[in-house]
């Protein structure tokens, strides 16, 4: 069942917006979205409705009115009303359409039908977890699993480190790779992934997903794996690197993505002083993409 | 030819932990953006500032993509750092529960000067005050 939030609609003076987000903070609320209008905003913010009664609502309600008057401003219009999940995740998906990506891949939205195509075709239904195919890290990284699935047989293992909606697994498995361990520290994505990869009929032996981050991967692959991919942020991959060498085979390799072009410097940095080559690095619009190996 | 902005959103949220949850996913969801590519881009360039919160003002344009701006963090947030205290009074006629000097109240104010609706920063300085006394911290001489 998908969860349930109060919407908390501010309607005033656009002075409002800077009065009233310490009430929305301290009450629970996490963040709050403004939207200009003619004659001030629309400040909307969000508390869990199982952990918010109504008369907490009133109350607020109460305090925001006495903050605003006492600020010498006109009272705000406050309402609130109980809004489903449902109501914005599927209104971006309605203008998802299958995408190309590589030479090799096609990512098609789980509920539309599967084209007559000679692609790799990766079916999704990406939910709340990262890993939709149109952000640029995450096609670097489908693209650099191209490259290396062409020197791939059944044997090669890797890891998927922050696997999000399992594409880059999946990519792999579709590139003829034989095992990946995925781990993603969200078990949302764990939930989400291990669903996809259900829906593109692949073995849960073949892509094993579980809970955790990069020290998840040796305890479960038993050994040494032959690459990784890891689409994440730059300040997590930097801290993750030191770890990286023992978990990967001698003359293995990471793909690494998520990193910022001015960031990319720092982490090439720290790769090198690990131990670890950086092969190529490939670029689109603002973001790269480590191809690296581990050194002798 | 300049792409058509549609839709003009801001949203206060912690730095490098942007989430498919709300504010996020109605507010973007509703303008049919991708919300976990704004997630990513977000948290990418907001990660070095960990703990704090760092509102963004985004642009939504016709073809559903997006670009955005940072901002500086709410006034409240900043007087809270500055006074050394976890939250604001419930009752702040009558519980005071920290102080700032009005050197403090002048760097906040300098801060936040560019994205509030303020000449100049003694006007500045008036409305982190008010949002000041609201909260019940009192501001020394």
């Amino acid at each position: 069942m998908s969860s349930q939030w109060w919407e908390i609609k501010i309607q005033g003076d656009a002075a409002l917006e800077e009065l009233v987000y310490w009430r929305l903070d301290d009450f629970g609320c996490h963040g709050m979205a403004t939207e200009p209008q003619d004659d001030g905003v629309v400040i909307r913010a969000y508390a869990f409705q199982e952990s918010v009664q109504e008369l907490d609502l009133a109350a607020l309600t109460t305090w925001i009115r006495q903050d605003v008057i006492a600020a010498g401003l006109a009272p705000p219009q406050i309402t609130w009303t109980v809004i489903d999940e449902e109501d914005w995740a599927s209104n971006w998906k309605a203008n998802w359409e299958p995408q190309e990506i590589g030479d090799r891949f096609l990512i098609n939205p789980a509920w539309l039908e599967i084209p007559d195509t000679e692609r790799l075709v990766l079916r999704l239904d990406p939910g709340a977890a990262f890993g939709t195919g149109v952000h640029p890290t995450t096609q670097l990284c489908l693209e650099s699993l191209e490259m290396r699935g062409g020197q791939s047989n059944g044997e090669t293992v890797i890891g998927d480190i922050g696997c999000g909606s399992g594409i880059l697994a999946i990519g792999a498995i579709r590139l003829g790779m034989g095992k990946v361990y995925a781990v993603d520290t969200d078990p949302l994505a764990v939930k989400v992934a291990k669903e996809n990869i259900e829906l593109n009929q692949i073995s849960g032996e073949q892509i094993i997903v579980t809970q955790g981050s990069l020290d998840q991967i040796l305890p479960l692959a038993g050994k040494p794996v032959d690459g990784l991919v890891c689409n994440i942020l730059a300040e997590t991959i930097t801290e993750m690197i030191p770890d990286m060498t023992d978990i990967v085979k001698s003359k293995g390799w990471a793909i690494l993505s998520g990193i910022l072009l001015d960031q990319a410097k720092d982490v090439a940095d720290v790769l090198e002083s690990n131990g670890w080559i950086v092969a190529t690095l490939w670029k689109r619009g603002e973001w790269c993409c480590f191809n690296t190996r581990k050194a002798e | 030819m300049a792409k058509k902005v549609v839709g003009l959103v801001k949203l206060a949220l912690p730095a490098g932990k942007a989430a498919a949850t709300p504010p996020v996913g109605p507010a973007l969801g509703q303008h049919g953006v991708n919300i976990m590519a704004f997630c990513k881009e977000y948290n990418a360039k907001t990660a070095d500032k960990a703990g704090l919160i760092i509102p963004v003002e985004i642009s939504i344009y016709e073809d559903r993509s997006f670009t955005f701006i940072l901002k500086t963090p709410p006034a409240s947030v900043l007087l809270k750092k500055e006074a050394g205290i976890e939250k604001g009074s419930g009752q702040p006629n009558k519980d005071i529960v920290g102080s700032i000097t009005q050197d403090q109240l002048r760097k906040i104010a300098e801060m936040k000067l560019p994205d509030l609706n303020a000449n100049d920063v003694d006007a500045a300085m008036r409305i982190v005050a008010g949002t000041a006394k609201n909260m019940g911290i009192t501001i020394s001489d």
